[in-house]
């Protein structure tokens, strides 16, 4: 393939990409649509309920304001537009576009689950890779059984160990929050401090998956060593660190990255029970917080943005993928 | 028979039955062990482990902590088998009809299937239980609805698979009715892996209920573990026995799940098992 | 009215002398208080939003004519003096010279009455029932308001504070869309602090307003309200001295005896009386069993009052013993008590013939629990244990604001659990919940049980228009013998929340309406 047409399939695919994703972010729009309406209640009342006070005014208003006098396919209609607007309502209880607050939240929630993916992604495949390059030893047994043991530990449960052990026991760490707050720090300064933050809230978060790919690297690794093609490069007379770095990790990975693709949902799920448990000030604090008040635009909000990320992580888990397999031509096999 | 024997000489799979037996033994006598409910005061609050008959501690309002997760052991379980039982249903469905029908029929449930996949299931099932409000049954369909996905795949995959074996031609040959073939020939032949994944699947159902509950959606009638930690997360400083005990029910019991599941994996389909790594 | 009655009247009211405020000598100038505010209130008008957070707050910003002590009597506040005419029709302030707004206009008796008749009525439900009294409102000149009531309204004279008629600006919201007004982020008062800069999930940060009409004050330089989701957090920040005020739930109530002990904090339940926050089991009076008197009086005998404070309150409350609070006026203790007793429980139901059935449970009935955090969820668990001891099934349901908004605003439940304040009269906080012209439909907050007495009716109607004290008194102890013998919801627990503050600051708590007060006179020593 000339370089040209492997440039202009590249495009096609980018393209082709970025309709998949607008067609989610609109299928998920609908679907938050469908269940504001499904749910028990007239959507009027449960706004009105939000704003503190309920009166037959309030309840005009807002059904003129939401259009909820209208067919339910012209209302489908609006909603979308507002969506695609990026106007995902408004929160009666916090008196704030829904869109703003999210947007607020949204970079503590990045910070924590891309370095956490990271953490998981770097950790996890070294320590794999040297278990399945000593199958059958005692660090991989060991490895092995911690392994199942993260992987039946619940998130929130492992952070709230973390807290007892190094917060409340030691006193090392700081149990809650995303910085020191009243007091006046350096740029340095207030970054370390942050990262102290960080610390707990990313490794509970990252432990789980860390395991899960640490596993898969393994398994992956082993598989790969019994292949002709690393039979052949041995043959070859290649040296054997040549052989793990060049060939045999860059195979195994493929695996790992399209699992860890798949998973970026559930990683973005994990975030929010994590950020409950260390208040940390992300989207899945809002969850939490919104869920207490049940402030369903909010909700609605918050899964329609976290798609958004995910589906952006699995593009970027696709990128990676070309990197470390150029051999691949399409995202989908 | 075979199975069976294949099965008691696979050692950790072995380790999770034997695990997974004390937990439902633990599940049936509850109420003789405690006879009263886990919801009664019974002790002072925050009594700490051991003392005042209180094995396990008591909590904010003087419950016994031992009794809860006795109890929980109950909740967990019937939300875990109930909820996997319901992925079941929705992943066999769909993925029969996407992996015999295929074509356009196909091309969309998968496109579905993948959408389910990719979309942030805890967040859904926040949203979802919210929306209609915690209780046993919308719990239970919850998750049953974010954990379909695999088990719809593993089916179509299946499906795919025996599709055009003789025995399949055979019956279509003979005129037979879709639905008896499928449930007739092509099912029956299908159902070993999809029940070990089941049986994985349960393992991750209880993980999302106990973080459901966990975040203050669980059934407000039901003792579960997750609720439990949730109501010893703010006060981890006065009493930590609160949290730790329940969590440590949770890991032995998905901890058992999984390595059962895998033997029985192991035992059953070699060929799924090293699929599925 | 000449000079020497005007200077009786004022004398009667006792008004000249602001009490319960330390006269320190070294009252010193300057520094900074950093408290808690939680949940982040959504505006800090309280004029358009009286959720408490937004009142803590906005206390500081918005100040009313009068303030109230911990006995709920009136004193001043930016009245300087009062009048009420014998025929208890007329109220004249006069209001203290030189009051300006945080832009530099100055606030006049204009200012009040656009206030009170114009924009409180539109947007502060409370606010809107007792200027619906006023037949007039008038500005004879700048510094003296009156209102001329429609008849005798007894707790008129409780209705100025700044939580229950804040003064706004009369030239930034005539003719405007008061709830959309672009100034509502500025926030514009008469406060001693005016509003610096509020950063949304961080901060709101007050500073001095130099034009303050009292000499001196306010002391403080500022105060930073930290906004601080997290309980535990909360609890670290008091602890470690990152605040040295918190107020109402900012710390959990398990954590309150902490800090009782904490030597550098001092620990008060003053400074509620004007709300006094009551708690009830409501049991909708329409739907059997909860129609019998007997069955209520029955729920009183089951629930162990003193074990459910200490464990689902750590203490922090006091059992209740009627409908009017003991921490505010015409309580009378002398009622009927009802102690303690499953026995009694029993002999009530099996009276009224209800009995228990073949499987030992006499019935099943469903409670709402009110959607507003974990101590109304322990409640709830508490509740649900105690019945069970008599056998009656207590099924819980869980729910969303708005559903339980909805539900009991509509009598569509069977049991839940409320809480109300009292507003420092009877006729105010506490009339609201029992006389039956009081069952609107779709209205929380009233008659939702559906209790209905004549009896009742006549005398908390009377005692609303009688201006004598004593024979106030008479009517409200006639009404809560009667109230008390009819049990039309189960009264709990009287919950007394914390003020903890850092022994540095003074006057923190100076009247009965605690952390909402202006905070004008607290210093750091």
């Amino acid at each position: 393939m000339t370089p040209l047409g492997s440039a202009a399939a590249i495009g096609l695919q980018a393209i082709s990409r970025i309709a998949q994703l607008v067609a989610v972010i609109l299928v998920i729009a609908t679907f938050n649509f469908v269940l504001v309406r499904a749910a028990p209640g007239d959507p009027a009342q449960v706004m009105a309920g939000q704003s503190g006070a309920s009166d037959p005014k309030l309840l005009d208003d807002l059904r003129k304001e939401y259009g909820l006098d209208k067919p339910y396919f012209v209302q489908l209609v609006s909603h979308l537009g507002r969506v695609v607007r990026l106007d995902l309502g408004y929160s009666y209880r916090q008196r704030r576009p829904v869109v703003d607050l999210i947007l607020e939240r949204l970079p503590a929630t990045l910070l924590l689950t891309v370095t956490a993916f990271c953490l998981a992604l770097v950790i996890g495949t070294a320590l794999g890779a040297l278990a399945g390059l000593a199958a059958g030893s005692v660090l991989d047994t060991v490895f092995t059984v911690l392994s199942l043991v993260l992987y039946a530990t619940p998130v929130f449960w492992l952070g709230l160990m973390l807290v007892l052990v190094f917060s409340v026991t030691l006193g090392w760490l700081p149990p809650f929050g995303y910085e020191t707050i009243n007091v006046q720090l350096s740029p340095i300064e207030h970054a370390l401090d942050i990262m102290k933050h960080m610390i707990m809230p990313v490794t509970s978060l990252a432990a789980i998956y860390l395991a899960i790919y640490a596993r898969l690297m393994r398994s992956s690794i082993i598989e790969v060593a019994q292949q002709d093609f690393i039979k052949t490069a041995r043959a070859k007379g290649l040296s054997g660190t040549r052989i793990v770095v060049g060939h045999m990790l860059r195979n195994a990975l493929v695996p790992v990255v399209t699992v860890a693709g798949m998973q970026a949902g559930a990683l973005v799920g994990g975030a929010v029970v994590i950020e409950t448990v260390f208040a940390w000030p992300g989207l899945g604090r809002l969850t939490f917080e919104a869920l207490l008040q049940r402030d369903y635009p909010v909700l609605l909000g918050i899964f329609l943005i976290l798609s958004i990320v995910v589906i952006a992580l699995n593009l970027l888990t696709d990128l990676v993928y070309r990197l470390i397999d150029p051999r691949m031509t399409t995202g989908a096999a | 028979m075979e199975t069976v024997r294949a099965f008691l000489r696979h050692p950790s799979g072995m380790i999770g039955l034997v695990l997974l037996l004390v937990v439902v033994v633990v599940a049936i006598i509850a109420p003789m062990v405690f006879p009263v409910s886990p919801w009664e005061m019974v002790g002072a609050p925050f009594t700490p482990p051991g003392e005042d008959g209180l094995w396990l501690g008591g909590d904010t309002l003087g419950r016994d902590v031992a009794a809860g997760v006795a109890y929980g052991a109950r909740v967990s379980l019937l939300i875990g088998i109930a909820s996997a039982l319901a992925a079941m249903a929705i992943g066999v469905v769909i993925g029969a009809i996407s992996g015999y029908f295929g074509g356009k029929v196909d091309l969309v449930l998968m496109r579905m299937t993948e959408l389910f996949q990719t979309i942030p299931a805890f967040v859904l099932a926040i949203l979802l239980v919210a929306t209609f409000n915690p209780s046993l049954l919308t719990i239970i369909l919850t998750i049953g609805a974010v954990s379909w996905p695999p088990l719809a795949r593993l089916t179509r995959a299946e499906f795919l698979r025996l599709r055009h074996r003789e025995f399949v031609e055979a019956a279509l040959c003979q005129g037979e009715r879709t639905w008896r073939i499928v449930l007739g020939h092509i099912l029956p032949n299908a159902i070993s892996p999809i029940l070990v994944v089941t049986s994985l699947t349960v393992a991750t159902a209880i993980l999302l209920e106990s973080a459901l509950s966990f975040m203050g959606l669980g059934d407000p009638n039901l003792m579960s573990w997750g609720f439990m930690i949730g109501a010893g997360r703010t006060v981890i400083r006065n009493a930590w026995w609160m949290s730790v005990f329940p969590g440590l029910a949770i890991l032995l019991t998905v901890l058992a799940i999984n390595l059962f599941g895998e033997g029985l994996s192991d035992v059953l389909n070699p060929r799924v098992s090293r699929r599925r790594s | 009215m000449n000079r020497r009655e005007f200077t009786k009247a004022m004398l009667a009211c006792g008004a000249a002398i602001p009490f319960g405020i330390t006269r320190a000598a070294g009252q010193t100038r300057g520094g900074t208080l950093n408290t808690i505010i939680q949940p982040e209130p959504p505006v800090l008008v309280t004029a358009l939003n009286q959720q408490q957070p937004t009142l803590t707050l906005g206390g500081k910003i918005y100040e009313g004519l009068l303030k109230y002590g911990a006995d709920l009597k009136p004193m001043p506040g930016m009245a300087q003096s009062w009048e009420i005419s014998p025929d208890g029709l007329t109220y004249t302030f006069k209001l203290f010279p030189g009051i300006t707004f945080h832009d530099g206009k100055p606030m006049t008796s204009e200012d009040v009455v656009f206030s009170c008749m114009k924009l409180l009525v539109e947007t502060h439900p409370r606010a809107r029932q007792n200027f619906s009294r006023v037949a007039s409102a008038e500005a004879p000149d700048p510094l003296t308001v009156v209102f001329k009531l429609k008849q005798p309204f007894a707790p008129f004279i409780g209705c100025f504070d700044c939580t229950s008629a804040p003064i706004v600006p009369k030239h930034i919201y005539d003719g405007t869309d008061y709830r959309k007004n672009p100034k509502n982020d500025k926030a514009i008062g008469t406060g001693p602090f005016k509003l610096k800069e509020w950063v949304r999930g961080s901060h709101v940060h007050l500073v001095r307003h130099d034009g303050y009409y009292l000499k001196d004050q306010p002391y403080l330089d500022e105060i930073v309200y930290r906004v601080i989701p997290d309980a535990a957090s909360r609890a670290l920040a008091l602890e470690n001295g990152t605040v040295q005020l918190v107020q109402w739930s900012d710390v959990e109530f398990y954590d309150v005896q902490r800090f009782k002990a904490q030597k550098n904090l001092e620990f008060t339940t003053k400074g509620y009386e004007y709300f006094a926050p009551h708690q009830w089991l409501e049991m909708n009076n329409r739907i059997a069993p909860m129609n019998d008197k007997r069955f209520r009086q029955a729920v009183m005998h089951l629930i162990d009052r003193e074990a459910f404070s200490k464990r689902v309150y750590f203490g922090n409350a006091k059992v209740a013993t009627g409908p009017i609070s003991s921490k505010t006026r015409f309580y009378d203790p002398n009622v009927k008590r009802y102690e303690f007793s499953v026995d009694k429980a029993k002999a009530l139901l099996d009276d009224m013939g209800l009995k228990p059935g073949a499987n030992g449970k006499r019935a099943e009935i469903k409670y709402i629990v009110p959607p507003y955090g974990e101590s109304y969820q322990r409640a709830g668990e508490f509740f649900r244990q105690s019945f069970a001891r008599v056998g009656i099934d207590l099924v819980l349901v869980g729910t969303d604001m708005a559903g339980w908004a909805e539900k009991v605003g509509n009598w569509d439940y069977e049991m839940t659990q409320n809480l109300l304040y009292q507003l420092g009269d009877p006729a105010l906080g506490v009339a609201r919940t029992y006389i039956s012209s009081n069952i609107k439909k779709g209205i929380l907050f009233s008659n939702t049980q559906g209790y209905s007495n004549p009896e009742v009716d006549k005398l908390f109607d009377e005692a609303a228009i009688t201006l004598d004290a004593a024979r106030r008194q008479e009517l409200y102890s006639k009404v809560q013998q009667i109230l008390v013998e009819d049990v039309p919801v189960a009264w709990t627990l009287e919950i007394e929340y914390p003020i903890i503050y850092d022994k540095a600051f003074k006057n923190i708590v100076t009247t009965g309406i605690g952390s909402h007060e202006t905070f004008g006179s607290v210093y750091k020593s």
